[in-house]
């Protein structure tokens, strides 16, 4: 068999493999949280919308704008302080959604190599179990009064 | 007939507060607030007492903080751009508190506040100066020291000050703009 149509069969295969795994997790209203340029973290938002058959563990998320990303969840005290918990994985069983919200579970964007500014649009990828990825372009807007 | 020298004065009197400015029934909150020293965005001493005058919109937090602080930022300069539409922004004050006094210089709140165009000041100083007033607020705030980029768990109230400084009511970190415009306009 010819290399090229070797390759090409392979990439074909790989692309079979990937696309449910892409199907699977799709994204509602993402977007970021425009910062000051000056920031050094930004936080993200969206919902999370397993729409395949087996649950989906978000393993990491990265994005290029950020040395680090974590997702966090917002615990609150009995004296009414909050803190943040890291979520080294994530959850969503079949046909579920998970919503990330302001003052809720949300991404945290941490070494930003660059603040991206309103109207930019930056694309975040969600590291899955078995080694597959779901990415969404994330929007920066400033918060509206509804968003938080 | 003859008493009504007597009752003239009297109803005049009434007459004008009743003209005048409408008493805000914001009850005064004589736990919280006082009297505090800090230093502003611009490397300038900062006493409270250069707040009387004016209403203030007072709130802690810090700017390595990605969710809750910039919204409450956010929300804080959206109360103030309704103000400012209503004409009213020179009498209402903004104040941003840091408890990050490490990372949050005056230098680095000069270049962040600016941003969300609400004439906020910002105020940091020691870290002993800094917990004296987070008391006098009965704000609680801890370094969170296990991660490498550190963060903090902290309380996250807003403070609604007359123009005598007197705090006047606490509101929730997704607090209801309305709500906060409303009783600003209350106390002006």
């Amino acid at each position: 068999m010819p290399k090229a149509c070797f390759n090409a069969l392979l990439a074909g295969a790989v692309l079979a493999l990937a696309v449910p795994a892409h199907a699977e997790l799709t994204f509602s209203d993402p977007w970021l949280r425009a910062v000051p340029p000056v920031s050094p973290t930004m936080a993200g938002y969206a919902t999370l919308n397993n729409t395949g058959e087996d649950t989906v563990i978000i393993t990491g998320v990265s994005t290029p704008v950020a040395g680090h990303t974590m997702l966090h969840d917002v615990e609150t005290a009995a004296d009414g302080s909050r803190r943040m918990v890291h979520l080294h994985h994530l959850a969503i069983p079949a046909g579920e959604s998970l919503v990330l919200a302001p003052g809720n579970r949300h991404l945290m964007l941490m070494k930003l190599t660059q603040v991206p500014a309103p109207g930019d649009s930056v694309e975040v990828c969600f590291h899955l179990n078995g080694g597959q990825d779901a990415c969404a372009a994330f929007p920066v807007k400033r918060a509206s009064q509804s968003d938080g | 007939m003859r008493k009504l020298p007597y009752i003239l004065p009297v109803l005049l009197a009434l007459l004008v507060a009743g003209c005048g400015k409408q008493e805000s029934d914001l009850p005064v909150n004589t736990r919280l607030g006082g009297e505090f020293t800090l230093t502003d965005h611009n490397g300038e001493p900062f006493s409270q007492a250069q707040l009387k005058g004016k209403v203030s919109i007072l709130f802690f937090g810090y700017t390595h903080c990605p969710d809750i602080c910039p919204a409450v930022l956010a929300r804080v300069a959206q109360v103030y751009r309704q103000l400012q539409e209503a004409g009213e922004a020179g009498q209402v004050q903004p104040v941003f508190i840091t408890f990050d006094p490490e990372r949050d210089t005056a230098e680095h709140l000069k270049e962040y506040l600016p941003w969300f165009k609400a004439d906020i000041i910002g105020l940091t100083g020691s870290l002993a100066e800094i917990r004296e007033v987070a008391t006098q607020y009965g704000v609680v705030f801890i370094k969170d020291q296990a991660e490498q980029d550190y963060l903090f768990t902290h309380s996250d109230y807003i403070y609604l000050l007359d123009d005598q400084g007197r705090v006047r009511k606490l509101y929730p970190a997704d607090f209801t703009i309305d709500e906060v415009v409303t009783d600003a306009k209350s106390l002006l």
